[in-house]
């Protein structure tokens, strides 16, 4: 690989730019560096930096944007930027050189790049996936989608692309979670901030990151071997909704599972936000400890919770491995819960793994999808996050 | 120092409201506070002082035990509220605290309309039967805490949003909702500025007439000018306990003395 | 006590509660009820989803294995006589199973085991067709046994496997095409020989993945190794980039809109769905930069832009945690603001930096829903190479495997997703246990 070949040599030259700056700027001096601005190791600093830095980027550019570019051509040009890097270098150092303020400055030209990367990746996802919509709908009525209440893809031309069942899928199983998750996250944060004995505290404050901790696919394996066929045969079955082991129902009860840590650790912070004035003010007058928390403290945290549900509904409907083990494939708009039905994400996954044709309607809509979901999470995490902070503000 | 019953000034009817007895607390393994006896009267203003630390915001709380909020701390000794323990098992301290109310240093309405953070005590004790009763109620306590004709016309406005004084008043109007009949102040003033801690001084003045007021004040000048009653507190004991007057013109303790002139605090 | 009517009752005696009161304690009871009732029920969620992983997937741990002699005919396996490596590699698998057809008859002969209505399709299909590969590559790697008769542990079919671990029975077996109680019965029978035996299974953790007929064979040692790599190039890119990302923003960072917007995005980014990564993956690095699908660079490059929002916050908070004294003291001896964060700043805020990536690492373990798109789904045999270039070969992930086996018909690879599980679970908990203990060790209050 010749290109990790050019790195080994770009990266020589610096260590080889280091050491020979570093003696040179000594030597400058008689010996005596006390005369230097700054430290000899800021003037090796300086050339290794320069040496490496621009020939770096110039090649992790180049190879990014034009993958197929020639590798010798590419591999000549970084090397001939380090040498120019490195002769710059060599040629400024000097007693009088400011090279520690010259590392600096480039240090956080660094730090600034790094930070600018969360950017560029959100600039990424919506580009990415922009482009891909843009195709899909230049094959692809937008009014269909978004307002079709068919989903059926078709290989081979006349798919029924309505993403109307899939958000309804996603909303109910959604609501579900949120049904599970919500009063047992709550009433546990309450319990744990404002009940519970220091051990207690002790098992289960740990116990309940634990649930946090577990990767959702675990859940994902929970709802197929587990709750489905429990659910299936022991709700479903006797009571005639469906025989199907993947539904709604088994879904969106994993799904709170999961979201009962996310649920209760955000409820927890908030409610210890409330000023124990309060608290003191409701039990000076006579308050029992449940009426300060339902009178007081609760609607004190009101929006502080309700930022928090929004957060937790967000993760609901970007959700993945659970509907796709848990919830089934088929798109359909039933109010029966036992009943298997499809997501956002999961017609996702369907759409983009196995043979894809990039130029098919039926796998570009996935683009589609993913830009609705996108924004959909990213309103909801916008809101959320405001409401949040604002509340957090108010008690500071 | 001994002898804690005093002479009784003729001031005003005087009658046994609340009598402490051998008062130990312990935060963990700090004693806290160490062989407390004392008598507050009813319809009489006491007073707490003594330098910051003393326990005399401990005993306060001691009162209406809200002590009971902290994991760690424990109290020995009888309290008792005209002849009862406060202390018994069999006292619920919810039934306790409507008739023991207390006001903060810090004024802390909740984040409710005036009217709901004066209705608050009634509507959880259940004083009133309807509306009207709860409307006549709210008005009443808060031309007792001397605050009506200010909020009269925006009851609905959120408590949060009044000026810091009249934020206490608020919060003194609640406690008198709940028609208590011993009130506890624990620093009301500290967060005031001069002109709020003037109104609420002449408030606490009024209240006398109805209420037995027990107020916990780092300011010497304070407590001779609301209380009848003062006792003075030193890291832990209750050193001195006497009618206003005498303590701070004869005192006769020497610490008592020291703390009046300036020269421990 | 006399005024019974609690309406201000001055004189209510305390020591009795007033039947208002004792309302109220109910409610206080109650409501302290439903508290306590929802922590249980999210301990007995963790308990109960442990449990059943773990009694699901321990049998993957355990595997049943024939142990008979195998005569290794030269005659078949190497015509020429010369044991020449090349000549013995055109021999194919199916003369290996020949072979041991062969030893499984003579030795059901030898031990005169009789048993009824047992057919040929029936001992035949008592072992693993993987067993033949197996035998074939032990004997390209040491040729010298031709010729030979050498004990053989020889893997048996996935369905004998499940009669021993509960999850076969003669009445299911009778209904089953892939294995009949005739077969289970010569299996026990060779089982009371003491040459058929239920053992620790520690090619769980090395083997491959199989194909779709042979369960008894799939292994996590792709998945495993893809993983590894993966973590690799997400610890290698997250944390200077995290780190570097902190400290801009936390110590140099001017308050105006461009660092609001940088704050605003990482948050969110925190919060994105996984399956959006997924995309982007599959958008910018597969099909725009023309990286390999399946490859453990393009997950670990999925997988760093997920974890950074989570490392970035962790490591804001443990900057933020060193006080402002220590910054002010090394300004004060005439360091510039960038030595007094690397001098001094950061190397007090690395415990809390290694907590926050420890844990961001086992959130990307974990991470299942972007890798499928990028197609690490793909059905992967031979292992990758060391890295670097094995980064660009194809391979597994733990989590993928796992979603990749519950997606198969045969039963037993439920039983091999849940082991693959513990695995992934046992993974996670040293990670977290080494978040936690360096969190003891170097846990500092100001």
């Amino acid at each position: 690989m010749p290109v990790s070949w050019t790195l080994l040599i770009v990266l020589a030259l610096a260590l080889a730019g280091y050491l020979a700056t570093r003696a040179r700027a000594v030597a400058q001096t008689g010996g005596d560096t006390r005369k230097l601005h700054s430290r000899p190791s800021y003037h090796g600093w300086n050339a290794a930096l320069l040496t490496a830095l621009p020939a770096l980027f110039l090649i992790a550019i180049w190879r990014f944007v034009q993958p197929a570019a020639n590798t010798t051509l590419v591999a000549v040009a970084g090397l001939a930027l380090a040498a120019l890097g490195l002769a710059l270098a060599l040629g400024r150092t000097g007693p009088a050189f400011r090279a520690r303020n010259a590392v600096e400055t480039m240090v956080k030209g660094l730090l600034i790049l790094c930070s600018s990367i969360a950017i560029l990746t959100t600039a990424g996802i919506v580009f990415s996936m922009l482009f891909e919509t843009g195709n899909f709908f230049q094959q692809y009525p937008w009014q269909d989608f978004f307002f079709g209440t068919t989903w059926s893809p078709k290989f081979g031309g006349g798919s029924q692309l309505g993403i109307l069942p899939l958000v309804w899928g996603t909303m109910y199983i959604s609501l579900i979670a949120l049904a599970v998750s919500v009063p047992i996250g709550l009433f546990a944060a309450i319990y744990m901030s404002e009940y519970a004995s220091p051990r207690l505290r002790s098992i289960a404050k740990p116990a309940i990151e634990v649930l946090a901790g577990i990767p959702t696919i675990v859940y994902g394996l929970f709802a197929l071997i587990t709750v489905g066929p429990l659910l299936r045969d022991y709700f479903a079955q006797p009571l005639g909704l469906g025989a199907s082991g993947s539904s709604v129902m088994t879904a969106g009860l994993v799904m709170g599972i999961m979201l009962i840590p996310f649920v209760s650790s955000l409820s927890d912070d908030i409610i210890n936000a409330v000023p124990q004035s309060l608290r003191d003010g409701a039990l000076g007058l006579g308050s029992t400890h449940s009426e300060t928390i339902k009178k007081v403290v609760l609607p004190a945290a009101l929006p502080g919770i309700v930022g928090a549900i929004l957060l937790a509904a967000s993760r609901a409907i970007g959700e993945t491995m659970i509907v796709v083990m848990g919830a089934g494939a088929s798109a359909q708009m039933s109010v029966n819960p036992f009943e298997a039905m499809t997501t956002i994400t999961v017609k996702i996954v369907s759409q983009l793994t196995g043979d894809t044709d990039f130029a098919a309607p039926e796998t570009l809509v996935a683009f589609a999808l993913g830009l609705t979901l996108f924004v959909v999470t990213l309103i909801l995490n916008i809101i959320a996050l405001y409401v949040v902070r604002k509340y957090r503000e108010q008690y500071e | 120092m001994n002898d804690m019953r005093t002479l009784e000034r003729a001031v005003e009817q005087t009658e046994n409201k609340i009598s402490a007895r051998d008062v130990q607390v312990w935060y963990g393994d700090k004693h806290a506070i160490k062989d407390v006896n004392v008598d507050i009267l009813d319809k009489t203003v006491t007073a707490f002082i003594g330098p910051s630390g003393c326990g005399k915001s401990t005993f306060l709380r001691c009162l209406n035990r809200m002590n009971d909020t902290i994991d760690i701390s424990r109290v020995e000794g009888k309290i008792m509220l005209d002849g009862e323990d406060i202390y018994d098992r069999r006292v619920d301290p919810v039934q306790l605290r409507a008739r023991v109310g207390m006001v903060f240093q810090k004024p802390n309405p909740f984040p409710k309309s005036i009217f709901d953070n004066v209705a608050y005590g009634p509507r959880i004790h259940g004083l009133a039967r309807n509306r009207a009763e709860l409307d006549e109620i709210v008005e009443r306590s808060l031309r007792g805490a001397a605050l009506w004709n200010e909020v009269k016309d925006r009851l609905q406005d959120p408590g949060t949003g009044l000026s810091g004084g009249q934020q206490q008043r608020l919060c003194i109007a609640r406690a008198v909702a709940t028609q208590p009949e011993v009130l506890l102040m624990d620093e009301p003033c500290s967060a005031l500025d001069p002109i709020a801690t003037g109104q609420v001084e002449e408030l606490i003045d009024q209240l006398r007439a109805e209420f037995s007021v027990v107020i916990v004040t780092h300011s010497m000048q304070q407590a001779a000018r609301v209380s009848q009653k003062t006792a003075f507190f030193h890291l832990g004991n209750l050193v001195e306990y006497g009618s206003t007057d005498d303590i701070f013109t004869n005192p006769r303790d020497p610490r008592t003395e020291s703390y009046i002139s300036g020269r421990i605090g | 006590m006399s005024d019974a009517t609690f309406s201000g009752g001055q004189k209510a005696s305390l020591l009795v509660a007033d039947p208002h009161t004792r309302k109220r304690n109910a409610a206080e009871s109650r409501f302290r009820g439903y508290g306590l009732a929802a922590i249980i029920v999210s301990m007995v969620m963790l308990v109960v989803l442990l449990f059943t992983i773990l009694t699901g997937g321990l049998g993957a741990f355990r595997q049943t294995y024939l142990e008979i002699p195998v005569t290794l005919d030269a005659a078949q396996l190497d015509k020429s006589g010369t044991r020449d490596p090349e000549a013995i590699k055109k021999v194919l698998t199916l003369t290996y199973g020949k072979i041991l057809q062969q030893a499984l008859d003579k030795a059901i002969a030898d031990k005169g085991i009789q048993v009824a209505d047992l057919s040929d399709k029936d001992r035949a299909g008592l072992i693993s067709k993987e067993a033949s590969a197996q035998l074939r590559n032990r004997v390209l790697a040491d040729p010298e046994l031709i010729g030979q008769t050498v004990e053989t542990r020889v893997l048996v079919n996935g369905r004998v496997d499940g009669y021993y671990k509960g999850r076969v029975s003669m009445e299911s077996a009778a209904r089953d095409g892939n294995t009949s109680p005739a077969q289970l019965q010569l299996a026990d029978a060779l089982k009371a020989q003491g040459m058929l035996a239920t053992t620790w299974n520690w090619s769980f953790l090395t083997m491959p993945d199989s194909s779709d007929q042979r369960p008894e064979s799939a292994g996590v040692g792709i998945a495993i190794l893809g993983s590894l790599y993966m973590m690799l190039v997400v610890l290698v890119l997250s944390v200077p980039i995290g780190v570097a990302a902190s400290i801009y923003l936390e110590e140099f960072a001017p308050k105006n809109r461009w660092t609001d917007i940088i704050e605003v995005n990482i948050s969110n980014l925190a919060a994105v769905p996984s399956i959006v990564f997924g995309i982007l993956g599959l958008a910018a690095f597969i099909n725009f930069a023309g990286l390999p699908q399946s490859a453990p660079i393009v997950g670990g490059l999925v997988l760093t832009l997920m974890t950074l929002p989570t490392i970035i916050i962790a490591t804001r908070a443990a900057l933020k945690a060193v006080p402002p004294s220590i910054r002010d003291a090394a300004l004060g001896v005439g360091a510039s603001r960038m030595q007094s964060v690397f001098h001094h700043v950061l190397p007090l805020a690395l415990p809390g930096i290694l907590t926050g990536t420890i844990i961001g690492l086992a959130q990307a373990l974990g991470e299942t829903a972007p890798l499928l798109l990028i197609g690490m789904v793909a059905f992967v045999k031979n292992f990758p190479a060391a890295p670097p270039d094995g980064l660009f070969d194809p391979a597994s992930a733990l989590p993928v495997q796992v979603f990749n086996w519950t997606q198969r018909a045969d039963p037993a690879f439920m039983e091999r997703a849940s082991g693959a599980i513990i695995v992934l679970l046992v993974f996670l908990l040293c990670m977290n246990l080494l978040a936690i203990f360096l969190r003891r060790k170097f846990e500092r209050r100001w």
